[in-house]
């Protein structure tokens, strides 16, 4: 554990986490929500030996796989649910090398196998965070935290509760490739948020994979920035990922009746579809 | 390129070399490059032929006749004879100075002739005390390639000789005129890395070092390289420059040195290591780090120059801030939170990565276009003229010596092994 009281960072999922309590309760409840997370690290990484590394060596040797690790049953059952949710636009297994597609695996819940009708890999990168943060929100939960407020970098944000101060937690986005200029001003209660982008210092970050428009097999080339409010992490992953992956029409079908909740903001076409310099969402 | 090209880069070139050492601090730390630039004659005519320092070149293979071609750039060297125990290296060495210069097959007889102001020495290291000491005898000065001699007492012979004769000694380290390691230098003198704790250098190269041995020839005569009689490989043939770069930029010598060496990957009977990793330490806890290996090229040559502000990177001609530590979000938050403050925290920036090596594209320590072996050179000839040597490069190179011998030493022993306290004043 971290010496500050009520704070716990750690590395896990590739980035920087943390998770902080405010209502002035035992670091206990961090530590097991820390080791949700690392448990969803250890089964979903493609970096070591893993449940999810198993799986794709099945998957790419053209063989079945039987998805035993409920963690890694889970998250597929999740992303799974994001790719129908989204018509398709999130795509764990869209691979612009080999065009490989979600629409090529065959996952079956009720047996929990999976199989592919050609070799492929599954990748969590898009959904792992937020996929983290529920089982860690979870842990919270049950244990009766009221206030929190954790992050997988600063791209993966979950609150629970109020705001120690009261009300709910505001946030700024701030341009991915200008931080002193604002994108967005919103506030969350008992919610998750997640920030996707194409452009950016985030982009740079080592082995990060460009997000793939799955329709096409390309990779996204517009210069574009998402954000999801949604009711869970695993949620705001997808849909952050679906709106860089969408063109701009299915884009508005995805942001249409969601104006406080998903934005998209895309930054190559002049003044006029500049984004408002603040929009607040009262969650 | 054409005369007059060659002449503007050659100035462009000076003109560098004096703008470095021009900055507070660096006339001290790199005084033969002041005493070089300023000497190289510059806007007149070149030397006629009959006032160039009259060389001889001992040793005329690869390096010698690279050396060669070097002094045929100077404004007062000239090649006036040469000399090589192997019959197609000589025949190489004459093609290069051209047909009327002298060629001998023995050092001696070359120094016998006469009509030498100088030798360039670049034969196998462990004929380069015996060369020296020869030629000091015969009366001419020497340049002789870096490193100095097989063993530490030799290289100790060589400078006690230099003195006792009265002639210049100069051993070939070029980085030490090489414009960017002098801007290099400068810029650590105005203090733009902070403090130099540690410099972490290599030479890795993917390839044996070993060469084809032609018919009638002698494998321990072509590839001396790789034997201990001859050479003590990887130190001496590639530490030794960089082992200068730490001991100047450090402004010290080692306190002790510990390392490893091992044959690890070319088994092909030399005797030589094949793959050294070393620590040398300074005083005050500061560190040179070298390893140096020959099946793997992909990190090549260079020397990390690592301060508490900075660091530079002279093979790559760059130097680079410290990234300073992003605030972070939520540790403000948590301190507003605590005074009562509500403001909202800026998210979604930039995801946090672990720590991997920091990529920013620094900034330029400016290219030398022209070879800096040229100005050792002209630097050498004018100190021949003057009887006097270019200061602070013979104990640069001696004491860089030294030290790859010493790293050597402690590899064969397995032991740390401290700096001599015997060494020849220089």
């Amino acid at each position: 554990m971290t010496d500050e009281p009520g704070t716990e960072r750690f590395a896990a999922m590739g980035t920087r986490v943390e998770l902080h309590r405010f209502d002035g309760g035992a670091d206990d409840a961090l530590w097991a929500a820390r080791r949700a997370i690392e448990a969803v690290d250890d089964a979903l990484t493609i970096h070591r030996p893993s449940p999810a590394t198993a799986m794709n060596e099945a998957l790419l040797s053209g063989q079945a796989a039987a998805l035993d690790d409920e963690l890694l049953f889970d998250a597929v059952l999740a992303a799974a649910q994001g790719h129908a949710a989204t018509q398709g636009l999130f795509d764990i297994a869209a691979d612009t090398r080999t065009g490989a597609s979600w629409a090529m695996v065959s996952f079956d819940p009720q047996s929990r196998r999976i199989v592919a009708e050609r070799p492929l890999a599954l990748d969590f990168g898009g959904l792992g965070k937020g996929f983290a943060l529920d089982r860690a929100m979870a842990v919270l939960r049950d244990a009766g935290v009221g206030s929190a407020l954790l992050t997988l970098g600063e791209s993966s944000v979950a609150v629970l509760g109020d705001h120690p101060l009261g009300g709910g937690w505001p946030f700024t986005i701030p341009h991915p490739e200008d931080p002193e200029q604002e994108l967005l001003t919103l506030e969350l209660v008992d919610q998750a948020l997640s920030v996707s982008a194409t452009v950016g210092a985030g982009t740079h970050a080592p082995e990060r994979a460009a997000i793939t428009r799955p329709h096409t097999g390309t990779a996204v080339a517009a210069p574009l920035c998402a954000v999801a409010v949604e009711p869970s992490g695993t949620l705001a992953e997808v849909m952050s990922t679906a709106l860089i992956a969408a063109d701009d029409v299915a884009a508005a079908q995805l942001l249409r009746g969601r104006a406080a909740s998903r934005f998209r903001f895309r930054f190559d076409l002049g003044p006029a579809h500049r984004p408002h310099p603040a929009r607040t969402l009262a969650a | 390129m054409t005369d007059q090209s060659f002449d503007v880069s050659r100035r462009s070139f000076l003109d560098r070399v004096l703008a470095a050492t021009a900055a507070a601090g660096v006339a001290g730390a790199a005084p033969w490059a002041v005493t070089a630039a300023n000497a190289a004659p510059t806007g007149r005519p070149a030397t006629t032929a009959g006032d160039r320092v009259r060389i001889g070149v001992i040793g005329t293979g690869d390096r010698g006749r690279a050396l060669m071609r070097n002094i045929a750039k100077t404004r007062n060297c000239a090649v006036a004879a040469v000399c090589d125990v192997y019959a197609p290296n000589l025949a190489k060495g004459r093609e290069v100075a051209g047909a009327s210069v002298p060629a001998f097959t023995d050092h001696r007889a070359m120094l016998d002739a006469g009509g030498l102001d100088a030798v360039v020495i670049a034969t196998p290291l462990d004929l380069h005390a015996r060369h020296t000491i020869d030629s000091f005898d015969a009366g001419v000065h020497v340049w002789c390639e870096k490193a100095m001699a097989r063993t530490i007492a030799d290289c100790g012979a060589m400078v006690t000789k230099s003195k006792s004769a009265g002639k210049v000694l100069q051993i070939g380290h070029q980085r030490m005129f090489h414009p960017t390691y002098l801007n290099a230098m400068k810029r650590v003198k105005a203090g733009e890395i902070g403090t130099i704790t540690q410099i972490r250098a290599s030479w890795h190269r993917n390839n044996s070092w070993r060469r084809k041995v032609p018919e009638g020839a002698d494998d321990r005569h072509i590839n001396w390289r790789l034997y201990r009689d001859s050479s003590a490989g990887l130190m001496t043939e590639l530490a030794t420059h960089q082992l200068q770069v730490g001991n100047w930029f450090l402004d010290a010598v080692p306190t002790r040195v510990i390392g490893s060496g091992s044959i690890c990957f070319w088994k092909d009977g030399r005797e030589v290591y094949d793959h050294v990793a070393l620590i040398y330490e300074y005083s005050g806890g500061r560190k040179f780090i070298y390893t140096s290996l020959l099946n793997n090229a992909r990190y090549g040559c260079e020397e990390q120059i690592q301060g508490s502000k900075g660091s530079i990177e002279p093979e790559l001609g760059r130097i680079y801030a410290e990234v300073p530590p992003k605030v972070l979000a939520l540790q403000r938050m948590r301190q507003d939170v605590a005074s009562g403050q509500k403001r909202a925290v800026p998210i979604g920036g930039a995801t946090w990565f672990p720590e991997l090596p920091v990529t920013t594209p620094g900034e330029s320590l400016g290219w030398g276009e022209y070879d800096e072996t040229m100005l050792q050179f002209e630097g050498f000839a004018e100190a021949v003229r003057a009887g006097k040597p270019l200061p602070g490069l013979l104990s640069q190179a001696y004491l860089a010596s030294v030290a790859s011998l010493l790293g050597e030493e402690a590899m064969d022993r397995g032991q740390a092994m401290t700096w001599p306290p015997n060494l020849v004043a220089v």
